[in-house]
């Protein structure tokens, strides 16, 4: 209220304190040296500040303390009821934020409950921040149980790599060994919170690693081998191979490190042939302008907008934070959501204009109501999400939705607001293409390489008939998944946990992430690797040192070189105007429809994910919960 | 037929006396100096004719015919095209306190609601969850006299400019439900209430809901989140319901009784209201004696009567005698128990309930006699605010646990000396330190057990000591 | 009075440490060396080392050695304490395991200077 004055250290603030602090241990149990969240517990904290030194609970000796029976909410989640003092922080994080009223509380006074009704799992791909939310040990994690003390671990700031938003994170380390991960506030990116796969999959970094180099024998198997044989054979095979032919494929978790480094030693080769997993249509002015393939308004400014067009996409699985953002707008900024794509739980109500390209056309021409909405908005959003796009009718849907974007523009009232933007799934994306790999790997098949190198590429996009006769295969990797089964040279690599490296998110924005643990054997660092390799074929790469490494990358574009910041993306109008291919729509096209749909598909998503028994448990988890027939079918 | 009789002249009469009040201050005012206003020294009993609710125990029709032959709906239109100004001008000169049991000036809190509007639309909510133990006067007014409730609701709807009036009854009040609901469509169909009032052109809706039985739901912002259809819990103040009350519009939550009073203060003037009772606490009120009284009753009568000649007058007088009296609760569970000794001359109002260290509440009069268990009593009390405290804020649900428990080994003496100091303690970390007053209304009792009866519960503990001794 | 004493000083015989000839001497050195000889069977085990008891011979007979050319009586005594003070820390456990491998430290390898044998090293 207007002209109130709050006393926070008054002599009867600190009384109601103290008396505050005494109700709340009345029902607490004493079981701090075994509770998880001892030492960064908040009752711990504030008993020490503000509670009183001794007790007068003399009732422990007649009647004892409110015990609660345990809930199982799923794999990620512990709870041990009875800590729990009924803050209700964690319900209105799943109803507020999440968006999901899975929590709640039943009963009232002291025999409040705070759990789901009736026993289920908690189904959220946010789930996990109820975990920081709780201020006391009652919802712990359930993978990190009973593991470290906070006091004993090392905390190092880094960035996640599980999706394109790039989320900052926290990597608690112990005796070379990630125990777990969490958030680190950033209110641009992330906020506070991060996604279940961020936090959980970290289990996959002890699983299916690499720890030796291979190579494969006549036999075909692949037979473990020291570094110095394995770039010696590798050598043998570049002297084969027809230089021109030398191609690379950077994978979805590559850092920008090792893909400039790769980048170099091929040119170095004398090849070209250099792309990106993850598809993007080349049409027009294609990614030759850094406005057509990023998030051009930023995940903050998805609350500056009033209208989003989702197209193509499910930001709840493949930019949780994204979606939380939307969320948060469409909460309290009364933002309208509209979308066009497969009709999945956003965690938000939105206008749903079915799947059909048809659709998107009839907007284009301005012959659907969307397109005066998108005319008549402030600010209007258009998120394009790169899975819509990776098929053979990316370049037309991108188009059309180019098209749409120009003529929103066009009546705009702010003319520095972009409308375009690209969601990604990947996070090395952005930075390969601003280094200038080719997005998919359709040049590549056509090339036929006579030799391959794959950096963290495990998508399975590829298979033998895309090579020439008999090409070989390269990985450098930290995981033995797809790309590892097809290659012929194994060279084990850093996971995004194990090196400084950087990554720019699907903002463009590029960001520092740190190492908390040494790579596991014999691995290396992935740049090292090539810079390593490039000696062996006398093409010396001229960085012995990180810095080195982020010298050439900031001659490249100055945004490698501002770590934390949007560089801002220019010649928008330009880009617009650029119309060089001639676009026939050819037949019917396919539903745009993004792959991931049920939250089932958004545990195991990439070599760490599918390495990792947490999130293979909440698969599993989720299966049983589906086929719970009493559970009503939901549609996340 | 026979109220028909006896309430016409009972109202000629008022009106008789509200115009040579006037004559009187019109003399007065013609002294430089205001002569000191004739105070009364004796209040109680009320006469008949005065009596604002003549149909408490149901003895005639409850339906529109009824309430319209005993006074109800009378000039109802007048009053309301006299304008707000006016309705509330009375309001605040018949010195009329909310009902509910804080006692705030109903005049005052109804003037809040006439700040410019925004455009919202604003509501009254009448409180018709009548839970407090030992009260039972609202329902006595829903199910017998409805039209009183309905009239009053358009009258002090009028006065705040309200849209709608939402009446949030008990859930197990079903009778009272269902009859207040009969009134209410009888009201729309007599074209009483609902568009055009009364042919005033004032539209103006009433509607009933029903609540699910929690207490908690008659404190005002509990009460409004429940009407809103959430858990009810109350909201932390500011801001004030005036400003966000239920569905974020400004609203104004007054007790059935307040309300329903509000007709008859307007058609008999508020001078007429305030001539009973001492200043500062005027009116007519509904007492509820029960306990150990020969005649457990609800009875209208003046405010500031004694509370033994309200006992003895209307509930027949206390079982065994007056000497036979061991304590009152004199309104409501929630207030300080007063013993026999203070009982003998207090009066039943605001200021002397007060002076006294206890209060008015609801005016719901608890008699214990000398066959009570005063420690029972109290303890039993306690168990009810635990069960049904709603657990949003920590003194409260943790304090009055801990306070139930704590009670019940007093009951028996098992415990020792110096925790009836730490229990006092207690409720004094809970009382005030809580959301709603909840937490306040469990600390009183306790507070005024250990008052007045301490050397009672150190004699049990004494008692359990030595049993306990000999036992071993 | 000062200058007399000055003078008396530097004309003063030097006053032995502990041994009066170099047969003394002689004896003191053998007899540290016996010690050392024996201890090292103990010193291996106790601390765990990784080389073999002929190793630590050699190596003690080397650093015996080392300071063969030593003439002066009062040097050989001094280093003669050094030894049996080294000798007393070593067997008493006073020293740690890496105290004792620092008689080793030649015996390490280099670490890498280029790129590439870092790189095979393992190591920055």
């Amino acid at each position: 209220m207007k002209g109130m004055k709050v006393k926070t250290d008054s002599p009867v603030t600190r009384k109601a304190r103290e008396g505050v602090m005494e109700f709340l241990l009345v029902n607490h149990p004493l079981d701090c040296p075994i509770c998880d969240q001892g030492g960064e517990c908040d009752l711990q904290d504030q008993s020490m500040a503000f509670g009183s030194d001794r007790s007068r609970f003399t009732d422990n000796a007649f009647t004892g303390k409110r015990a609660v029976e345990d809930k199982n909410i799923g794999p990620l989640i512990k709870t041990i009821m009875t800590r729990c003092i009924h803050c209700t922080r964690c319900i209105r994080f799943a109803s507020e934020v999440a968006g999901v009223d899975d929590l709640g509380t039943s009963g009232r006074g002291s025999d409040m409950q705070v759990g789901t009704y009736v026993e289920k799992m908690f189904k959220s791909e946010l789930s996990g921040n109820v975990i920081d939310l709780c201020p006391v040990g009652a919802l712990t994690s359930k993978p990190y149980a009973f593991t470290t003390r906070p006091w004993e671990t090392r905390r190092i700031e880094s960035i996640d790599v599980m999706d394109a938003v790039g989320s900052n994170i926290v990597v608690s380390m112990r005796t070379n060994e990630v125990m777990r991960i969490l958030p680190r506030l950033n209110e641009d990116i992330n906020e506070e919170w991060i996604s279940d796969k961020s936090r959980f999959a970290y289990d996959g970094l002890k699983r299916q690693r690499l720890t030796t180099p291979f190579v494969r024998n006549n036999s075909g198997e692949l037979v473990a081998t020291d570094w110095e044989t394995a770039l010696f054979d590798i050598a043998q095979r570049v002297k084969d191979a027809n230089p021109a032919t030398i191609a690379g494929v950077a994978g979805g978790q590559a850092d920008l490190e090792a893909m400039v480094c790769l980048k170099d030693m091929i040119n170095r080769l004398g090849s070209e042939v250099l792309c990106t997993e993850e598809a993007f249509p080349m049409i027009n002015s294609g990614t030759d302008f850094r406005s057509n393939y990023v998030m051009n308004t930023t995940i903050a400014g998805i609350e500056e907008s009033d209208l989003v067009f989702l197209v193509g996409t499910n930001p709840r699985l493949e930019g949780s934070l994204v979606n939380a953002r939307i969320r948060k707008s469409w909460v309290h900024n009364e933002m309208c959501v509209v979308l066009l794509g497969a009709p999945v739980d956003l965690s938000y109500d939105y206008q749903y204009l079915g799947d059909s390209f048809s659709v998107l056309k009839e907007i284009a021409d301005g012959s659907h109501p969307i397109a005066k909405a998108l005319a008549d908005a402030d600010k209007p959003m258009i998120i394009l999400g790169s899975d819509a796009i990776q098929h053979n009718n990316g370049s037309l849907i991108l188009d059309t939705v180019k098209r749409i974007a120009k003529n929103t523009k066009k009546s705009l009232n702010h003319p520095d607001w972009k409308v375009f933007n690209v969601l990604h799934r990947n996070a090395s994306q952005v930075g390969a293409l601003d280094m200038g790999y080719k997005p998919g790997m359709d040049s590549l098949k056509c090339d036929k390489p006579s030799l391959l190198f794959l950096l963290g590429a495990d998508a399975d996009k590829l298979n033998n008939d895309d090579l020439h006769g008999n090409a070989g295969v390269i990985y450098i990797g930290s995981h033995g998944d797809a790309g590892a089964q097809m290659a012929d040279v194994v060279l084990p690599a850093a996971a995004y946990t194990e090196k400084d490296a950087m990554y720019v998110n699907t903002e463009g924005r590029a960001q520092v992430g740190r190492q908390a643990v040494s790579p596991p054997g014999m691995a290396r660092h992935d740049w090292k690797i090539i810079r390593a390799l490039s000696e062996i074929l006398g093409v010396s790469l001229p960085y012995d040192k990180l810095s080195d490494v982020r010298g050439r990358l900031a001659e490249i574009s100055p945004t490698f070189d501002r770590p934390g910041r949007v560089e801002e993306t220019g010649f928008d109008n330009v880009s617009d105007d650029v119309t060089i291919d001639k676009i026939t729509h050819t037949g019917a096209t396919a539903p745009v429809v993004p792959a991931l749909l049920k939250l089932r598909d958004f545990y195991m998503t990439d070599p760490i994910s599918r390495s990792s028994l947490t999130m293979a448990k909440c698969v599993q988890a989720y299966d049983e919960a589906e086929a719970n027939p009493y559970s009503k079918p939901e549609a996340i | 037929m026979a109220g028909i009789a006896r309430i016409t002249p009972g109202l000629s009469a008022s009106l008789c006396r509200t115009q040579s009040v006037p004559a009187v201050t019109t003399l007065v005012r013609t002294n430089t100096t205001q002569a000191p206003k004739q105070e009364k020294s004796t209040y109680g009993p009320l006469k008949d004719q005065d009596r604002i609710f003549t149909n408490l125990y149901g003895r005639y029709d409850f339906k529109l015919k009824g309430a319209m032959a005993r006074g109800s709906w009378y000039k109802t239109k007048e009053i309301i095209e006299k304008g707000h100004d006016w309705i509330l001008k009375e309001t605040v000169t018949s010195g009329l306190r909310g009902r509910g049991g804080a006692g705030f000036p109903t005049g005052m809190k109804w003037g809040f609601m006439n700040k410019p509007s925004d455009g919202r639309p604003k509501y009254l909510v009448v409180n018709a969850d009548e839970g407090e133990p030992g009260t039972c006067k609202d329902r006595e007014i829903m199910r017998h006299d409805p039209h009183k409730l309905i009239e009053g609701c358009l009258v002090a709807g009028k006065a705040m400019h309200a849209r709608a009036a939402y009446i949030y009854i008990r859930g197990e009040f079903y009778n009272e439900a269902s009859n207040l609901q009969i009134a209410i469509n009888e009201a729309y169909n007599a074209g009483l209430i609902g568009k055009n009032a009364c042919n005033s052109g004032y539209d103006f809706d009433v509607f009933v809901h029903r609540g699910a039985g929690a207490y908690i739901c008659g404190e005002e912002t509990a009460l409004i989140e429940s009407l809103e259809g959430k858990q009810g819990k109350p909201r932390l103040k500011p801001p004030f319901p005036a400003d966000v009350g239920v569905f974020g519009c400004p609203t104004t939550v007054s007790n059935v009784e307040t309300v329903a009073v509000a007709p008859d203060i307007c058609r008999r003037g508020g001078e007429w209201f305030a001539s009973f009772g001492r200043d500062r606490n005027r009116g007519t009120k509904l007492f509820n004696i029960s306990g150990h009284v020969n005649n457990p009753t609800t009875v209208e009568e003046e405010m500031s009567i004694p509370l033994r000649d309200l006992i003895e007058r209307h509930a027949g007088g206390v079982i065994g005698g007056w000497d036979n009296l061991l304590a009152v609760i004199p309104g409501g569970s929630s207030t300080p128990l007063i013993p026999k000794e203070v009982c003998d001359d207090v009066l039943m109002d605001f200021d002397d309930l007060i002076r006294t260290q206890t209060g008015l509440g609801t005016a719901a009069v608890i008699v214990m006699n000398k066959s009570a268990d005063i420690v029972r009593c109290i303890a039993r009390l306690i168990d009810f605010y635990e069960h049904e405290s709603c657990g949003q804020c920590t003194p409260c649900r943790e304090g009055v646990t801990w306070m139930a428990k704590v009670m019940h080994r007093f009951q028996t003496g098992n415990a020792q000396q110096d925790e009836i100091d730490m229990l006092y303690e207690l409720s004094k970390q809970i009382e005030g330190h809580t959301i709603c007053a909840l937490g306040d209304g469990a600390a009183w009792p306790v507070q005024g057990l250990i008052r007045h009866f301490r050397p009672e519960l150190e004699r049990r503990m004494d008692e359990f000591d030595k049993k306990r001794a000999t036992s071993n | 009075m000062a200058s007399p004493r000055i003078v008396q000083q530097g004309i003063k015989q030097v006053k032995p440490l502990m041994s009066v000839d170099r047969t003394e001497a002689r004896r003191r050195v053998l007899n540290l060396y016996k010690a050392w000889y024996r201890q090292i069977p103990y010193v291996v085990k106790d601390f765990y080392l990784p080389i073999t008891v002929k190793m630590g011979r050699d190596k003690v007979r080397e650093l015996f050695l080392k300071n063969k050319h030593v003439t002066d009586i009062r040097i050989i005594d001094m280093l003669v304490i050094k030894g049996q003070m080294d000798l007393v820390e070593t067997a008493n456990i006073w020293k740690q395991r890496n105290h004792v491998m620092m008689f080793f430290k030649d015996t390490v390898n280099p670490k890498p200077k280029d790129f590439l044998s870092k790189f095979y090293e393992g190591q920055e």
